[in-house]
């Protein structure tokens, strides 16, 4: 029983030097573009005047780079709490204090949600989508407050435009707003909805793990780590009651869990069990750093050298296979940002293509999948501006890979096991390897 | 926004809004309005066809009904009287089968903001809190606080209110935390919604039900509930604990700030929540989002404030990889700069050389500047490092390596050497002013080392008239005295040049003065020249100050999870104090306005202080010298006896504070320069019996109190009682005059 303050409860005052909270929590939105044009803005409060971007233009221009402005920049008036997807910036206006990874935390979950609902999240499906995208706005976001940002219950309150639909809609003049409300609150649990029923029932979980790492000029690692994620594809009717048990739970000492996780039952049984959502959803994701747990599945031969008062240089690079457990690595493609002074590169590759742009100076080759009996290899001349200094640092590469069908880690899951419900589920699991952030150093 | 043709456009949906055959087809009517819309977002000034869309919004398409709604509540404070009309709607739709188009009409009539219209919102407000659909409630919860921001804040209406805190037992979680928010701004005047035990408890066990959105921000409001009880206290602690777990990194700030503020009589568990978090924490860190990883960096580096050593074994994660963006390198450098350890210094150092040659010229000056903080500690490796990038001869790092190289030079003296035999050369590569005052004041201070000093410094007076940067000639002038005085054969003669330019020629007043100045001087003679100009050449206490002793967790679990991690607290008090959000804060430092001549204290408050000595059983002795080695060595080894917070406002003023304490026989060993934040100063006092008092005062402006930590080299509480009272008296009184 709630004992409930009267009189708005003033006799209580609190003396506690904390600043009102959350109050106002997000005032306004604005969408802008790499050229700087602000081409959607919504307030959910007063409206606030556009002018207040001038001060993260000026941000931006002080920041030479796009991708260098700050993420927080104080106004007289206001703080612009702002992120980077995709080439836009989403600029949210704050009035008063708050958390700034709640922001920016939400500010992402908006992205996510344009991108789940239109495939891309860019300027151009944007304005297309114009109209959901307000709607979603509105959705989303009440007074400034987060509402709803489930993706399965948004797409209960409206529909994702799809090409199907929209004929179909054009043709029987029907909407893409749900008539119905989302079941979700009606159940007993909130994350998942009352009476699912399918046909066929199957639970898929996805592992995917993401290597980061820089390896240094030698080849030896100077830091390496494993980001893993277990994404679940859950359709199955009723109220299922899922276990999933791993054969080697001991490599996750850093997990964070979706909240329909048991932690106690995680806890004392390293098992991990929950009733699960309805449809796609992130069931853990973890984190594996220790050093010699974590295998680099490729390495780089490289030679690059740049002449003394000379305006060539040499550019040589071959890649293998390292620890890869006997897996393909494939979708292989290498981002080199050359120095300043370098003004074309002549280059010739043994497999895939490269393409240079002379004005960001970036240097790309997709190389595609490695055969170990012939490397793929890049090598040729780099052309320097003449009479410019020889460049300090040799470039860093950036490496991108794939294999299917591995968990660097090694985690593997031992088995699935549902209570609650009579019927036989399909059960899948699938892994992928990736690089994350992979940088070799020359 | 200019828009050429947009009169055209509104003439021309109008007309097709009011054509009867396309409001006949449903399709071509929605399309219009989208087209409306569409112009709208552009920013085209749409209100001229706000009759025919009020007509529109009676419709049983939803669609088209959001579309209408979205319009009103933009355009309804330029046309207030025609919205009046789509009210009527409006309020059928409140009571429509469709709990979404309830729910939505009741958002949209909260969201017109005109005035007027709060007397027609007011019974469908009441009726949405008792619908049966959750979505309405959630609506009409927080429609509450838009029709309280429309009454112009003035009244509070105590029923409501009730209902308001009643609905926190509603079985919707949305529907409870939109009662907080609701609660928290109705009650703005009042402090805030009040979370009293069984609120707390409640809350508390509906955590489990709510998204992560209503956890970080239940959170946020139960820092204001404390437990009566140690036994309760655990109890919440242990309900937290797996939100410490949560994949949302906001829920696991707003968990350990909770647990921090509960936790704040119990430093072991704080440092074991700190440990629990040290994982989440460092995945944000290394998350794909960059801006969380910003944050996140923030928020280790004020953990590493208090527990030093905190990260050092994952010192790697902080390395800088190519692609990330400036602001991240940035606090990257900072965090590494920190977690330094015997262990780790050498790989951090090879990292942070890497960095030196960065294309950026601000990150690779950024790098050096850490380098030259880390050599505070571990001199020679990164002496080594500086020097050798001296070698590489680029302008901008040059001139960064010898600010460093003077800092060094002045904090820790067994550097000058070193420093002395890198620096011949180095004129070559540096052409801006910081850079020269650094070079020129190494070059006379320490010319006596440097052979060739005589030479440089007369190439710097060669090109004095071209020079832009009046400081650079302040410093050239200064420099060449004291080098004059040290090696006088060498720099008569130039010296004669020097003044003789900045007298006749120069135009700035300033560096015309201080030549006058020096000219004066030496004609007064060369012994008073030496006791003005032969200052110390290093300052090694200043050390004591920088080094940061741990900092108790309870001084920044406050800021903890809010934007002060990100821009530092002075200048957040800055910053808040212009956009008045924080109404008491700190007054700015305001270094110029004090009177510096004449009576510093008020005859009648330096009796009081003077008197003061003689009514205890103390007595201080005058003349006390302790050295500033000597000092820091005794306060190391000695526990703290006694601590203790007086109130004070306002920024210090050393200078009064240092005479003052002179008065009582408290000589001052070091302290901050004015308007530093944390302030601090160490002071030391010797009794006739031979008992040291070593005293630090620390100052948070920010908190508005001065904390004084008292050491005593022998244990006796008589006099130490004594000594805090006289100390008390100074402060009080130096307090009463700034006031």
């Amino acid at each position: 029983m709630l004992c409930v303050p009267t009189g708005g409860g003033s006799r209580l005052r609190l003396s506690l030097p904390f600043s009102s909270g959350f109050e106002k929590m997000i005032h306004s939105l604005f969408l802008i573009n790499c050229s700087g044009d602000i081409f959607l803005e919504k307030h959910w409060k007063s409206v606030v005047s556009q002018s207040v971007c001038d001060y993260f233009f000026e941000a931006q221009e002080k920041a030479a780079d796009v991708e260098n402005v700050p993420p927080v920049i104080s106004t007289p008036h206001h703080y612009l709490i702002s992120i980077y997807r995709d080439k836009l910036f989403f600029v949210s206006v704050i009035q008063t204090e708050v958390p700034p990874l709640f922001v920016i935390e939400f500010l992402h979950r908006v992205a996510d949600t344009f991108q789940d609902y239109f495939g891309e999240c860019s300027e151009a499906a944007i304005k297309d989508n114009v109209v959901i995208v307000y709607e979603l706005l509105e959705e989303m976001l009440d007074n400034g407050f987060p509402l709803a940002t489930e993706s399965n219950i948004l797409k209960e309150l409206i529909k994702p435009p799809t090409i199907l639909r929209s004929v179909v809609n054009s043709i029987t003049g029907s909407s893409n707003v749900g008539d119905t409300l989302p079941t979700g609150q009606l159940s007993n649990i909130p994350w998942r909805r009352a009476g699912v029923k399918y046909t066929n029932n199957e639970a898929y979980f996805d592992v995917v793990e993401e290597i980061d790492a820089i390896i240094d000029k030698s080849g030896s690692t100077v830091f390496a780590e494993i980001q893993g994620v277990i994404d679940a594809c859950i359709k199955l009717s009723g109220m299922p009651d899922l276990s999933l048990s791993f054969m080697n739970p001991r490599l996750l000492d850093d997990v964070s869990f979706h909240p329909c996780i048991r932690f106690k039952r995680w806890e004392s049984e390293r098992v991990l069990s929950f009733i699960p959502p309805d449809g796609n959803f992130r069931l853990i994701s973890y984190r594996v750093s220790s050093q010699n747990l974590v295998a680099i599945p490729v390495y780089v031969k490289h030679s690059i050298s740049f002449k003394e008062n000379s305006s060539c240089g040499r550019f040589d690079i071959t890649i293998g296979p390292k620890q890869n457990m006997g897996k393909t690595i494939e979708g292989i493609t290498v981002t080199v940002h050359m120095p300043k002074v370098v003004l074309n590169m002549n280059l010739t590759p043994t497999q895939g293509s490269y393409t240079f742009d002379p004005v960001t100076k970036v240097l790309t080759w997709d190389v595609g999948k490695i055969t170990p009996q012939k490397l793929p290899s890049l090598k040729g001349l780099v052309n320097l501006q003449s009479g410019a200094p020889k460049p300090e640092e040799n470039p860093s590469l950036n490496i991108q890979f794939k294999i299917q069908q591995l968990a660097i880690s090694g985690l593997k899951v031992n088995r699935l096991d549902m209570y609650g419900e009579k019927y036989k589920p399909f059960k899948g699991v699938k892994y992928v390897t990736k690089a994350g952030k992979f940088q070799v150093r020359t | 926004m200019p828009y050429l043709g947009s009169e055209d456009v509104v003439k021309e949906l109008k007309k097709a809004l009011c054509n009867p055959h396309i409001q006949a087809d449903r399709l071509r009517y929605r399309s219009v309005i989208q087209r409306v819309i569409r112009h709208m977002t552009q920013g085209v000034d749409m209100s001229g066809v706000f009759m025919e869309m009020v007509k529109a919004s009676a419709t049983v398409d939803i669609v088209q009904k959001k579309l209408v709604y979205l319009y009103m509540c933009t355009y309804a404070p330029l046309k207030p009287d025609l919205a009046l009309l789509a009210i009527n709607t409006l309020c059928k739709d409140c009571s429509d089968p469709n709990p979404m188009v309830r729910g939505l009409a009741l958002r949209s009539m909260c969201s017109l903001r005109m005035p007027g219209v709060q007397e027609y919102i007011q019974q469908p407000i009441l009726n949405g809190l008792r619908d049966k659909a959750s979505y309405v409630r959630r609506v009409a919860v927080l429609g509450c606080a838009k029709m309280h921001n429309l009454h112009g804040d003035s009244e509070v209406d105590g029923a409501l209110v009730n209902e308001l805190y009643s609905l926190l037992r509603d079985q919707d979680p949305i529907v409870v935390v939109n009662c907080l928010r609701s609660l928290e701004e109705i009650l703005k005047q009042e402090g805030g919604v009040v979370i009293n035990k069984p609120i707390a408890h409640h809350l508390l066990n509906r955590m489990s039900k709510l998204d992560q959105w209503g956890q970080a921000e239940v959170l946020n409001f139960l820092l204001r509930y404390q437990p009566r009880s140690e036994e309760e206290l655990f109890d919440i602690l242990n309900l937290l604990d797996s939100f410490l777990k949560s994949s949302s990194p906001g829920v696991v700030m707003g968990a350990t700030k909770l647990f921090l503020i509960l936790a704040k009589k119990f430093p072991h568990v704080q440092t074991d929540v700190l440990m629990q978090v040290k994982g989440p924490l460092l995945a944000a860190c290394s998350s794909e989002s960059r801006e969380l990883c910003f944050a996140a960096l923030c928020h280790v580096r004020q953990i590493l404030h208090s527990l030093p050593g905190h990260f050092s074994s994952h010192y790697k994660k902080f390395f800088c990889s190519y692609s990330e963006p400036h602001y991240i390198k940035l606090q990257k450098v900072e965090v590494l700069c920190e977690l330094v350890n015997d262990e780790n210094v050498q790989q951090v150092l090879e990292e942070l050389r890497g960095y030196c040659t960065d294309v950026s010229a601000d990150f690779a000056q950024a790098a050096i500047l850490a380098i030259g903080g880390i050599a505070r500690t571990y001199t020679d490796q990164c002496m080594q490092i500086l020097t050798e990038l001296l070698g590489l001869r680029q302008e901008h790092i040059t001139t960064v390596v010898v600010q460093t190289f003077r800092d060094l030079a002045w904090l820790c003296p067994q550097c000058t050497e070193a420093v002395c035999q890198a620096l011949p050369g180095c004129e070559e590569n540096i052409q801006d002013s910081e850079g020269k005052q650094a070079l020129i004041w190494l070059l006379g201070v320490h010319g006596k080392r440097i052979p060739n000093a005589p030479y440089v410094l007369e190439d710097f007076i060669e090109n004095v008239k071209s020079e832009t940067f009046p400081a650079v000639k302040m410093e050239l002038l200064t420099a060449v005295l004291r080098l004059f005085l040290s090696r006088p054969a060498e720099c008569q003669d130039m010296l004669g040049r020097l003044l003789h330019y900045c007298i006749e020629e120069e135009k700035d007043m300033a560096v015309r003065d201080r030549g006058l100045f020096y000219y004066r001087l030496l004609l007064a003679g060369i012994s008073e020249a030496k006791q003005i100009l032969c200052s110390p050449e290093s300052d090694p206490s200043l050390r004591l100050l920088e080094d940061q002793a741990e900092r108790p967790v309870n001084s920044w679990a406050l800021d903890f999870n809010t934007l002060v991690p990100v821009y530092g607290k002075a200048r957040w008090a800055t910053i808040a104090k212009c956009q008045g959000v924080e109404h008491h804060g700190p007054e700015l430092p305001n270094t110029a306005a004090f009177p510096t001549s004449g009576s510093l204290i008020p005859e009648e408050n330096k009796e009081r202080v003077q008197e003061l000595p003689d009514s205890g059983a103390l007595m201080l002795i005058p003349n006390h010298q302790l050295t500033a080695e000597c000092f820091e060595k005794t306060w190391l080894s000695l526990k703290v006896a006694h601590q203790q917070v007086f109130p004070w406002q306002g920024a210090v003023h050393p200078d009064t504070l240092q005479m003052a304490l002179q008065v009582v026989n408290i000589q001052t060993i070091a302290m901050s320069r004015a308007g530093t934040q944390p302030w601090k100063a160490y002071l030391s006092a010797q009794d006739d019996t031979g008992c040291l008092f070593l005293t630090e005062l620390l100052l948070e402006p920010a908190n508005l109190q001065m904390q004084i930590s008292v050491k005593q080299s022998e244990a006796r509480t008589e006099t130490l009682k004594s000594f805090i009272s006289v100390l008390e008296t100074v402060i009080g009184t130096i307090g009463d005059i700034k006031s």
